[in-house]
């Protein structure tokens, strides 16, 4: 058994997080880095992502090995003809960060709220100290 | 001939804008979405209505508020920061924050009573159906004096 620990559900494609647009049917998507914001609070950290058109089906949220990635996949809509002005393009969001070795990873909730998503990273509470029982053959 | 007319009337950069915009879609990379215009606005005219979409992740339905009135759409709201969350605790700070505004001129072929709005997944959706029927109308030119 591998010692990996997923928070959502680990990605079976096998494919894991890619650099570039997935290519899921032949046209290329746009992916988006989102803007986040990251504060301290007394119990570890919060961190906020701006994915506007993420539903929670379409979000992705894994760890592994101290990285923590978001992948969101928005819905492409069907009309995409007629643009008489255009400020925004369509596309998924990407991005992920390193965490330090204290935020306890079987902790972290995730709450997705219109277009938001807020991640909670506590602080692992500050381990005992473990008496090794050493042993002679 | 431009039928919508944004907030300036005029701004030499927004052609270059689109066009390095349009240059950077070619190439598949990953984007920073641009920061310095809140929340950012898509118009799409699909035949019998304009649809006007913006990306507003975030805000309550009591701070977002839409109105018209003589001829301009106007959309305000606020974007709280969280309340726990103290100014000298942030790590990065990359979201928008605080009071924003947009409005635009509507084309005079509007139904203003009969535009629609919606709030999901933090994207406000605005319909603006057309009004129909308007034919075009020829004007008969009086020959002035010589």
């Amino acid at each position: 058994m591998s010692d990996q620990r997923d928070i959502v559900r680990a990605n079976s494609d096998g494919d894991g997080t890619g650099d570039i647009a997935e290519t899921e049917n032949s046209t290329p998507r746009l992916l988006f880095n989102p803007p986040i914001d990251i504060y301290e609070t007394n119990d570890g950290l919060v961190l906020y992502a701006d994915l506007p058109g993420v539903n929670a089906e379409g979000l992705d949220l894994q760890i592994q090995d101290n990285r923590l990635a978001l992948f969101g996949r928005v819905k492409t809509p069907s009309n995409t003809t007629g643009v008489v002005h255009e400020e925004y393009k369509i596309g998924d969001f990407l991005r992920s960060f390193i965490l330090s070795d204290d935020v306890d990873h079987e902790r972290i909730t995730a709450r997705l709220n219109n277009g938001v998503l807020r991640v909670e990273l506590p602080r692992a509470s500050r381990t005992e100290p473990r008496r090794i029982e050493v042993s002679t053959d | 001939m431009p039928v919508f007319r944004w907030g300036q009337n005029w701004d030499p950069f927004r052609d270059l804008e689109r066009e390095v915009d349009r240059l950077l879609q070619g190439m598949n990379l990953s984007l920073q979405r641009s920061a310095r215009r809140f929340p950012l606005i898509n118009l799409i005219d699909s035949g019998d209505r304009f649809v006007l979409t913006a990306e507003i992740p975030g805000v309550e339905l009591s701070d977002l508020e839409l109105t018209a009135a003589n001829g301009v759409l106007m959309i305000k709201g606020v974007r709280n920061p969280p309340q726990e969350a103290r100014e000298d605790s942030f790590r990065r700070q990359e979201r928008f924050q605080g009071a924003w505004q947009r409005s635009l001129q509507l084309p005079d072929r509007i139904d203003e009573d009969g535009m629609k709005a919606e709030y999901s997944l933090g994207i406000l959706t605005v319909v603006l159906p057309k009004v129909a029927g308007i034919a075009a109308r020829s004007i008969p030119i009086t020959e002035g004096p010589a």
